[in-house]
């Protein structure tokens, strides 16, 4: 009989002594088991709390008061009323409107116009860190530098000038819509790249099969990109959007730095009014009751508009 | 429909060679069956004829045309992927009019054009489904549908059963046969499962390491393997390739003893299909390993040496491991091998 090697082996393994676990098993109390979950979000709720949800909760409280630094005077719902029927209340969330609304409708062309160009190329990847410089810098150093560049140090008006397009220097504040431009232009090179990185990154996550199936069935870069992508990277463009579109009705550093709400108002954004109300003329209470009103209307939009987009796209 | 020639194609990524020399006729309404392993440049080679990527060297004929610098959507060709490829996005109606839509058909052909192609699929009920609610072979008929139905010269497909549960491939195998000899069109299929390279093909292109290895129709290809790639690739449970030195018309091997022709000389392999062995006799002797019922037949396998041999005996065969059992070949089908893989032909 030929003896072999596997066979040996096999017997070898076969006849060795069982490996079993000296120790005892260890085991976890079942109500230790069912806490664990809440252990885990502890920490995080309990930042909520302190960080976001005291603060809401506290400036619903004061709106309800009209408040002189340390004397409260309760006003049930007259601050609401009073808000209602202030014209300068009503003049801040037109502009945030505008201001925001052409924004974000810019950056978003912007961003998916870059995108489509860009996304294939392997560079984007090494690079993002690049791309991504505007983001990174302060918002406040940001606003300064533009503020330099428009009005301070004319630096666009020289450049225009020198181009021939301009004669002498433009008087960026001058005007309801070159100042509301200047804050358009900073927070549209700003918050581009946020806007661009997600759109490259959707793009980049979809099926590579897929455009390649529309390349074979006769599509140009163009009908795919407007036929298959866009409506794929629809739930991502709605998500960012609307981060986006949230954080521009905060609107408050470039306000503050650049125009402070001048020409008579018309760059005076949602934050820099509630900042105005609260901080210069000291009507906390005021001021909370426009911050309650702003957040209620933010939450509606962008549940309506997130829900809507989700709905639709599925069926 | 066209055929297709390919002329030499070579295709390197940096150092690394996707496809070798590779030189292929296709003839007009064959179905051609790409067969490997994976990493083999099967696939690479279809990516080539679609347009989806540039061949390094050669030309790509299609229809006697040159289609090197033809941009992938102007080739007509239609492809079915693995993935099925289909736009997440349109409902089923508006994936198979896609095509139609981009190639400027006329509007008023689309609904009844659309309707055959979904007929032919079996999937007129679905229409208006999106190819999220569909099943994965809903969705592979979906992916074919939308391929018949703008008439291409030629049809690739990379692997579109790959992704379905067996017995689902088994239906879909027939269908597609079945449309391919129905709308004549020259097929290329990229497959790594040998079955269904036999059931399908025309002729079938065994692939390895970016070269050809053997082309041939699917008889071609299991009786008369070209070396030992092949021989071991087709077949299930695969040839018995076993190596020996041969002299004097022997074969000798550790517990093998087997005749062969006297032009086989030296250090060889002998090869011998499960199907092709006995139980009893002396061209092998060793030990039983193990015995695999499936219903319809058995397999054993012998250990001779330190070499498994797999045998196909009657479906009623049992016997416990480890007892002495001797095995005969059929003389008749008896492939000899080189040292190089290499087949080597009988002269006698």
């Amino acid at each position: 009989m030929p003896t072999d090697a596997p066979s040996v082996l096999a017997k070898g393994v076969a006849q060795a002594a069982p490996i079993r676990p000296t120790q005892p098993r260890r085991r976890r109390s079942p109500a230790l088991r069912k806490a664990f979950p809440y252990l885990l979000v502890a920490p995080a709720v309990a930042y909520l709390l302190v960080i976001t949800l005291y603060p809401g909760l506290f400036a619903i409280y004061q709106s309800l008061f009209v408040v002189k630094f340390l004397t409260w005077t309760w006003a049930g719902a007259d601050n609401y009323t009073t808000i209602l029927q202030d014209r300068e209340f009503w003049a801040a969330l037109g502009n945030t409107a505008i201001i925001g609304g052409i924004s974000l409708c810019l950056q978003t062309a912007i961003a998916l116009t870059l995108a489509y160009f860009a996304y294939r190329d392997p560079l984007i990847r090494g690079w993002r860190i690049v791309y991504l410089m505007p983001m990174l810098f302060m918002p406040s150093a940001v606003a300064f530098i533009w503020k330099l560049a428009f009005n301070d140090g004319r630096v666009i008006s020289d450049l225009l000038g020198r181009l021939g397009l301009i004669e002498g220097n433009v008087d960026w504040l001058g005007s309801i819509w070159l100042s509301r431009m200047t804050l358009i232009v900073a927070d549209v090179w700003q918050w581009t790249p946020f806007l661009f990185i997600i759109f490259v990154a959707a793009l980049q996550g979809q099926d590579q099969e897929i455009e390649e199936a529309a390349r074979l069935d006769g599509a140009s870069w163009p009908k795919i990109f407007w036929n298959i992508s866009l409506p794929m990277m629809r739930p991502v463009i709605v998500v960012a959007v609307t981060l986006r579109g949230i954080d521009i009705t905060t609107m408050f550093t470039n306000v503050f730095v650049m125009t402070q709400g001048t020409p008579g108002g018309a760059t005076e954004t949602m934050s820099y009014f509630i900042y105005r109300q609260g901080f210069r003329m000291f009507n906390f209470g005021y001021a909370s009751a426009a911050s309650v009103l702003m957040l209620i209307l933010t939450i509606i939009i962008a549940q309506t508009v997130v829900k809507r987009a989700f709905h639709s796209g599925k069926s | 429909m066209a055929s297709i020639h390919l002329q030499n194609i070579v295709k390197r990524y940096g150092g690394f060679v996707g496809v070798q020399n590779m030189s292929l006729e296709i003839a007009d309404e064959e179905f051609l069956v790409l067969l490997g392993p994976s990493g083999c440049g099967k696939t690479t080679t279809m990516r080539m004829i679609a347009g989806l990527e540039v061949p390094t060297d050669g030309k790509i004929m299609i229809g006697g045309e040159v289609m090197n610098d033809v941009d992938a959507r102007d080739r007509d060709v239609a492809m079915v992927f693995q993935g099925y490829a289909l736009y997440p996005n349109m409902s089923i109606y508006e994936n198979i009019r896609f095509p139609l839509r981009m190639r400027g058909v006329p509007a008023s052909e689309h609904d009844a054009r659309i309707r055959q192609a979904a007929e032919m699929v079996e999937l007129g009920a679905y229409l208006d489904r999106k190819p999220a609610a569909l099943s994965g072979g809903q969705r592979q008929r979906a992916a074919l549908a939308r391929a018949v139905v703008r008439q291409p010269q030629v049809f690739l497909m990379d692997e579109p059963l790959s992704n379905l549960d067996a017995k689902l491939r088994q239906s879909m195998r027939v269908q597609i046969k079945h449309m391919q000899r129905q709308l004549k069109v020259t097929t290329v299929y990229v497959t790594h499962d040998q079955i269904e390279a036999m059931t399908l093909a025309d002729r079938i292109v065994i692939m390895n390491k970016g070269a050809i290895q053997q082309v041939g129709t699917p008889d071609e290809i299991y009786s008369d393997p070209a070396n030992t790639f092949v021989a071991g690739f087709i077949g299930s449970p695969p040839m018995n390739l076993i190596e020996g030195t041969a002299q004097g018309g022997r074969f000798n091997a550790p517990g093998v003893s087997a005749p062969c022709p006297s032009n086989v000389q030296g250090k060889v392999t002998l090869g011998i299909r499960p199907e092709d062995c006995r139980i009893g006799g002396d061209n092998v002797q060793g030990l039983v390993y193990g015995v695999e019922p499936t219903g319809d037949t058995t397999y054993l396998t012998v250990l001779a040496g330190t070499k498994k041999i797999e045998v196909k005996a009657a479906r009623d065969y049992r016997s416990d491991i480890d007892v002495s059992i001797g095995i005969t070949f059929d003389p008749a089908r008896l492939y000899f091998f080189g040292q190089d893989g290499e087949r080597i032909r009988g002269v006698a």
